[in-house]
């Protein structure tokens, strides 16, 4: 099963997003805490692609193909910006208290707590990032 | 995502209504400026009816907190669902928070 969205870089497009993942996921019968997840995790990853993938001022596609298959949800996103890994940054430090939490750093962290699999690579002028996840039986709702 | 600040009991009581995604974040950091203007009373943020919160909620709550810390009063988090419970743990937001 195949689904697609295609986005512009603009963050008040995200509860399409959102829309999207509880499609999907209603489609291959997934539960709704597993669904939230995703949800959390998409945001994070597509909201990373609409910040730094396109230069400030321009216009740029965000586009998100998913498919379930053999138990496992697989999301691409890609984008024709400029080369962005975002499996480069670094873990932020959970420790550390109020006054010394930096204010950002948690988007891909969260994407790489929820989701089993982050692949970053750069092919023909896109940023390819491939998300999958492992759905266990007792996270779909028959 | 709706946003309502009240004083009760000389606290400053923050109410977030819906989804706290990177969509609605710029609206809610407007909404939450009169709880980063008071001198040291204690900020309560209502979480009963948030349904969803990414890194950009998570951010404008570390905000508040680290705002609130530096005058000397506390931020009480109460009403989390376990999808919003399961980001704070994640995040070690928990650690950070206190809860009523």
């Amino acid at each position: 099963m195949k689904h697609h969205l295609t986005l512009h870089n603009d963050v008040q497009e995200v509860p399409q997003l959102a829309s999207f993942i509880d499609e999907v996921a209603e489609a291959c019968g997934i539960d709704m805490a597993t669904t939230m997840s995703l949800n959390l995790a998409m945001e994070e990853a597509v909201v990373n692609v609409m910040s730094y993938a396109y230069p400030a001022g321009t216009v740029g596609n965000v586009d998100i193909d998913a498919e379930f298959a053999d138990g496992q949800l697989t999301f691409v996103l890609s984008d024709s910006g400029t080369p962005f890994d975002p499996t480069q940054a670094g873990t932020p430090d959970l420790t550390l208290d109020a006054e010394e939490r930096p204010i950002g750093g948690l988007g891909i962290f969260l994407v790489r707590q929820i989701m089993d699999t982050i692949v970053y690579r750069r092919s023909d002028g896109k940023n390819i990032l491939t998300l999958t996840k492992n759905i266990q039986p007792s996270n779909q709702t028959i | 995502m709706n946003t309502t600040i009240k004083e009760q009991n000389g606290e400053m009581v923050a109410l977030f209504e819906g989804r706290l995604d990177t969509a609605a974040a710029p609206q809610a950091e407007k909404d939450i400026q009169p709880l980063l203007a008071t001198s040291g009373q204690n900020i309560v943020l209502d979480c009963n009816a948030l349904e969803y919160i990414s890194s950009s909620g998570l951010r404008l709550f570390l905000t508040v907190l680290k705002c609130a810390k530096a005058k000397g009063g506390h931020v009480f988090i109460t009403g989390m669902n376990n999808d919003i419970r399961n980001v704070f743990a994640m995040t070690g937001f928990t650690n950070l928070f206190e809860f009523r």
